[in-house]
Parts: C-alpha cells; structure tokens; sequence
C-alpha cells in the first residue's frame, strides 16, 4: 500500500514536472514588443556617421590625386580605393579636396578643384549606396535582413539631408571657396570622369 | 599464377573506373524555378542549366507554377530522386522556408537565384539582385522626367515575394520626398503581362489623368503600355519597368518604356551554379548572401545593352 502511493506521488510530480515545463505563457503584448525589437536603421546610421563615416572622410583620398589615379591606372585604383557590397560594375570611392563654387542650380553645386578637375556636389538627390558602401566597412553579411541593408543608406542619406545640406545650401554661393569629403560612384565597365557628383559627408565654406 | 594476375586485374579495373566517375557525373543539380510563364525565368533557368553542363553535371528544370505546393512536390521529388543540391527560385520567401529547410535536413545544399528566403540559415547561399538600389536610380529618373510633379500609378508584383516590396521601397524611398507626385493607385499584377494590362484598363477608367506608370517588372510594365496604347495614352503617360528583359529593350529603343533596371540573370544562375560545384568539392564558407548589382538602363545608354544583360 505505501509502495503504491509513494509511486503514484512520484508519476503525479514527474508529470506535473514535465506538464508545467512544456507549456509557457507569455503576454500577446510581450511577445509582440519583441518581436517589433528588430534592427532600428536610424540608431544605427548615426553611430556609423559619427563614429565610423566622417573619420572615413578625414582619411579619405585627395580628389585630384585621385582622379589621376584613376585616368593613369584604372584596375589598380579600383582595387586600390573602391569599394561595393555588389557582384558588378558600379564601385564606390571616398574622397575629399578643396574648390571654388563655379555655378548652382537646383541639384548640384558645380566645384573647380585646386587641381582644376570639374565636379558636382549634390544637393538634391541624396539617394543610393554611396555612403553606406565607400568605405568598405559594411558588408552584407552583417544584416540578416536585406531590407535592413538598405534601411541603412536611407537613413544615412536623410542624415546628409537633414543635416549635414541645409547650413552649406544656405550660405554657399558662385566664388566661395569650400573644402568637402564625400562619396561618388563610378562605373568600372564604362568610365565617366567627366560626370563625378559626390554625395557629401562634409561641406565647409573657408 | 600468370592466370591468377590477370583475373585479379579483371577484378580490379572496373573498380578503379569507378573512382573517375564519383567525381562530377554522379552528382546532379535540380533547378527548381517559381515559374516558366515568363520568359525572364526560363532565361534564369536555362543558363544555370547550360552552366551545370558546362561543369559535368546532369541538371533538371522543375517549374513550381508560382505554387508553394508545387514547388514542395518538386523537392521532395528533387531529394529522393538524388539530386546532390538545388538551384532555387524562390516562389514565396517565407512559404518557401519550410522546402529550404527540408533539403538542409536532408543534406542537400540549396542555393537562391534572384528571390531571397525570410531565413538567415536555411540556405547555403543566396544570390540575388540588389532590386531596391535598381529602383532607387529609377525613383531618381522617374522624378527627374516627370519634373516631380503629376498622378502616378505603381503596378507591384508578387505580394508575397520580398523582390515586389524591395522595388517598391526603393522606388518610394526617393519619390515620396516629392508632394507634387501623387500615386493614385497601387495594385498587384503578379509580375504578369497580361494582368499588368487588365490592372492598367481598370486602373485607367477611374484616374484617366495620370502621367506615368512605374512597374515592379518589365513583362508588366509591357501589358502596361498595350493598355495606355489601346486607350490612346500612350504617348502621355510614361511607362518604366524592371528587369532588362528584350521586349522593354526594344519598347526604350521605340520610345515606348522610358527605363528599366537590368538585373544580371546570368551571373546569379552561374554563380549559383559555380557554388553547388564548389560545395561538390568541399566548399563549406560561403557568403550567406551576396548581391549583384542592377543598372538603370534608358534611351541614353540603350546601345550599351541587350536583353537580360550588357552587350559584350
């Protein structure tokens, strides 16, 4: 009789043990707030702009030497200076230099370096990968999520636009003269040097 | 005992021909596609097929219809019939999870062509077109034509294929700073021609004032135009599309599309098809996902361009 209810106690405990560890209940509103936790782009575009983009733009190459590079020796300034996420043709380089603003309108502002290369700044279309994959310090593999890959772009792009554009546009004028630091693509299959527009990271009127 | 060296060599040569023939011939690729009802993926089947041989394995194309279920038949048939990996595209990326999941199971290796899958781990590797930086270049030039300013309408895809929002996020993520472009319409056509010209009827009788059309595929974009065309618009709405594929090469070279987005369909089946090799012979690091590029191609550089990719 003991022998029986002391192995009915110890099915009853193994099975209540085994009932009360195989079933969780969570709150619908927890299990939602996690599942929302994903990737914020926006917190993380403005780490990668102020910690791992402007000291990219500082090191960057001087935009004259590297254009001459690129004119002289295109595969080994490709391979040398440019950067992509991309199997592909269209490679991303940082650089920086000084100009004289020679015309404005609308999207761009046109620059005569002191190396007397003629390129654009843009101040308009603040759009695409140019930020995010310059420097070489992203790669695809980081995200989980292409999307978040993307995200990232956007929200550094709206940073630019937000704030780095505004004090520049709104001061800048035909015969300043200016220093910048920025990125561009270029095409490696079908070079155009004659178009550089450089999406801005840095804009400042001397 | 001469007698015994020669039976002995009878015994052992067919087994050192067997040694030369485990290396490529016995292993197989199935190339399950998410459908072959238009002419982009039988292009993007094809190649990996031709790819396949040109490495010395067998291949076989498995049409899923654009039907997880079919496609679910197709990798149960693909793993018992010993097909050694699979090179995929994708139906649904997450219905198409659980197929992923069964190969791995199962030890055969899949790797994604175009279309990705919602799982960082199911597949070895993904391979796929950078879809939302091809229509950020588009957003731009759609802007810039219709001077930021007009009703649109946008024709999306598949609704459960990451591609279809990819393009359009992109798309949106440059149109959407500009007030004086209004969408009027947004509908679904599945990526085809056909239902791309139906949505565009219906969509016309009730917004006849719209200046451009911008479409998550080219075979849409094209039932797009034979629609504005039969309603007589087609020289006043502009029509732009996604894919590189030969009719919408011609239809920019006409005047009839205004752009596209060239996807490389060849480098993603090679390069999936390279991939499976390189698994065969002991490759296990390889990138969980890699992009390959998209270019915007309009009637500025429609010389540089052929269909599905860049002349040589």
């Amino acid at each position: 009789m003991g022998k029986k209810i002391i192995k009915y106690t110890l099915t009853i405990i193994v099975v209540a043990f085994l009932a009360y560890n195989s079933v969780y209940f969570k709150k619908l509103s927890d299990v939602k707030a996690a599942a929302s936790k994903t990737f914020d782009p926006a917190a993380y575009a403005r780490t990668y702009l102020d910690k791992k983009l402007l000291p990219a733009a500082n090191n960057a190459p001087d935009i004259d030497q590297l254009i001459n590079e690129v004119k002289s020796n295109p595969g080994k300034a490709f391979k040398a200076y440019a950067h992509t996420l991309n199997i592909g043709n269209t490679r991303f380089f940082m650089a920086k230099g000084e100009g004289t603003i020679t015309n404005i309108d609308e999207s761009d502002i046109y620059i005569t370096t002191t190396g007397k290369q003629n390129i654009k700044i843009a101040t308009e279309y603040i759009f695409g990968n140019a930020l995010r994959d310059a420097p070489g310090i992203i790669t695809v593999n980081d995200f989980t999520n292409s999307m978040d890959l993307n995200n990232v772009s956007a929200e550094v792009n709206k940073l630019v636009r937000g704030e780095i554009l505004p004090p520049f546009k709104s001061k800048a004028k035909k015969g300043d003269n200016i220093s910048f630091a920025g990125a561009f693509e270029l095409n490696q299959e079908h070079l155009n040097l004659n178009n550089i527009e450089i999406i801005p990271v840095n804009l400042i009127i001397k | 005992m001469r007698y015994i060296k020669i039976l002995l060599l009878l015994v052992l040569l067919p087994f050192a021909g067997c040694k030369s023939r485990t290396d490529n011939h016995q292993k197989k690729m199935a190339i399950v596609v998410s459908t072959l009802n238009n002419p982009w993926f039988v292009f993007l089947a094809q190649t990996a097929a031709a790819q396949a041989k040109s490495l010395g394995y067998e291949s076989k194309i498995f049409d899923s219809q654009n039907n997880t279920a079919v496609e679910a038949d197709h990798f149960e048939n693909a793993i018992a019939s010993g097909y050694s990996a699979i090179l995929f595209n994708p139906t649904d990326a997450n219905g198409s999870v659980a197929n992923v999941l069964k190969a791995k199971k199962a030890g055969v290796p899949v790797f994604c062509m175009d279309r990705e899958v919602n799982s960082p781990d199911a597949a070895t590797s993904q391979i796929l077109s950078d879809s939302y930086s091809g229509c950020v270049d588009l957003g731009k030039y759609f802007v810039k034509s219709t001077h930021a300013k007009g009703n649109y309408v946008e024709i999306l895809g598949i609704v459960a294929d990451n591609n279809t929002w990819a393009r359009s996020k992109g798309f949106h993520s440059v149109v959407d700073y500009y007030p004086g472009l209004k969408m009027v319409a947004q509908q679904s056509a599945d990526f085809d021609r056909n239902k791309g010209m139906e949505v565009m009827e219906s969509i016309l009788q009730a917004h006849p004032d719209i200046i451009a059309v911008f479409c998550g595929n080219d075979a849409m974009a094209m039932g797009a135009y034979q629609a504005l065309a039969a309603a007589g618009k087609a020289d006043k709405v502009k029509v732009f599309g996604f894919d590189g594929a030969g009719d919408a090469i011609q239809g920019i070279k006409d005047g009839k599309i205004m752009a596209t987005a060239m996807q490389f369909p060849k480098v993603m089946a090679q390069t999936a098809a390279n991939y499976a090799d390189a698994y065969f012979k002991g490759k296990r690091d390889f990138p969980k996902k890699i992009q390959v590029g998209v270019e915007m191609v309009t009637a500025d550089n429609i010389n540089d361009y052929i269909a599905y990719g860049k002349k040589n």
